[in-house]
């Protein structure tokens, strides 16, 4: 009994320190994990960025068809041995909303992917090198938006001879 | 056993006020505790002054007396744009009865964007560059639009998030300027200045000489 009512009091202290943590708050967009990202030296690498957005949301995506919509856009940087040579973003989905239903947006919903790709100097010593940054992003419902957030972004890359 | 119970009791009531830490602490930024959170009808709103788009200082306060269509929105907010048309026509429409639009735009763009944007949409009544101060003491506005409907007496009458329909926000407009109320333009309304006129007419009249 003693053992049992202990079990419940620490499922339910493990549940409110979830919650306390703002849980609810999770932000719309999150970054899936990067595997291990393995590139000789002296060579390149395309690494691709995974990112989920919530069901309920879509984002503008990285080429919105007014100056005003805020775009997404990554931005990354590494240690020098690292260069972040060029960036691939998706293109948008042409979709309209219920809130502006004769207007076109250009957007990301659902899971969308960034192409980076990353060169390494042929006198770089053999090595982890963190590569880290934010997706900046503005985001939407049906009915509102939200201010633009950054999240970060961070995985990293093993240098081999 | 009854010390189990206890033991229990206590845990429970340790988790109840972790989860109200945790959010009071969320909700916490660097302007201090945000005032509105929960239920806001019948609380005082917020004073404010905030930089109009031609630079004048506008203080919410200065319009006690008046009902206050209060709307955060942004030019990044294509659902805040839908709304702004119908602000104006409502300012226009009830501007006689007491009602007051004011828009805080809560963008990072130049005023002169800002300008442009809502000249582009027709409107004429006040926008104002709102701060994260403002946006914490109306209870961290984070979704737009959000719109405030502020009473005669500065009290909150109800808030509104999201985009709604034109029939809801004049509802609300019309809630706001009293539960007496009656359009100046309406038959009732009229009514009441024929009878005030035929009064004065009476009043102002020369003495009836067969007195």
């Amino acid at each position: 009994m003693r053992r049992s009512a202990a079990f419940i009091a620490m499922l339910l202290l493990l549940a409110g320190l979830v919650l306390a943590q703002g849980f609810g708050d999770k932000p719309p967009v999150e970054m899936a994990p990067v595997g291990s990202v393995q590139v000789k030296a002296g060579g390149s690498k395309n690494v691709s960025l995974d990112f989920r957005i919530g069901s309920e949301y879509h984002i503008n995506s990285h080429t919105p068809k007014s100056p005003l919509l805020i775009p997404t856009v990554l931005k990354l940087s590494g240690p020098e041995q690292v260069t972040v040579a060029d960036l691939k973003y998706p293109a948008g989905q042409d979709m309209s909303f219920p809130f502006s239903p004769d207007e076109k947006l250009s957007v990301y919903s659902g899971d969308f992917t960034v192409d980076a790709l990353l060169k390494i100097a042929a006198n770089v010593p053999a090595g982890t090198y963190p590569v880290s940054g934010t997706l900046r992003f503005q985001a939407c419902d049906h009915s509102a938006c939200y201010p633009p957030k950054n999240i970060p972004v961070q995985f990293q890359v093993t240098v081999v001879k | 056993m009854k010390r189990n119970a206890l033991v229990f009791v206590a845990l429970f009531v340790a988790i109840l006020a972790m989860l109200a830490s945790g959010k009071y602490l969320d909700r916490t930024r660097k302007h201090g505790p945000i005032a509105l959170v929960g239920n806001v009808q019948g609380v005082p709103a917020p004073d404010f002054t905030l930089p109009s788009l031609d630079g004048r200082k506008v203080k919410l306060s200065d319009f006690r007396g008046k009902a206050v269509l209060l709307n955060f929105w942004a030019t990044w907010c294509p659902p805040c744009k839908v709304e702004m048309p119908w602000f104006e026509d409502l300012q226009k429409q009830y501007a006689q009865d007491g009602l007051v639009v004011l828009g805080v735009a809560m963008d990072d763009t130049a005023p002169a964007t800002i300008a442009k944007f809502a000249s582009d949409l027709g409107v004429n009544y006040e926008v104002l560059l709102g701060t994260d101060k403002v946006s914490d003491d109306y209870g961290d506005v984070q979704y737009l639009p959000t719109t405030f409907y502020i009473g005669r007496d500065g009290t909150i009458v109800d808030k509104m998030t999201g985009l709604l329909d034109r029939k809801d926000i004049e509802n609300a407009v019309r809630k706001t300027l009293g539960t007496t109320y009656k359009p100046a333009n309406s038959p009732l309304n009229q009514a009441d200045a024929s009878i005030k006129e035929a009064v004065a007419a009476k009043v102002n009249s020369p003495k009836d000489s067969s007195r």
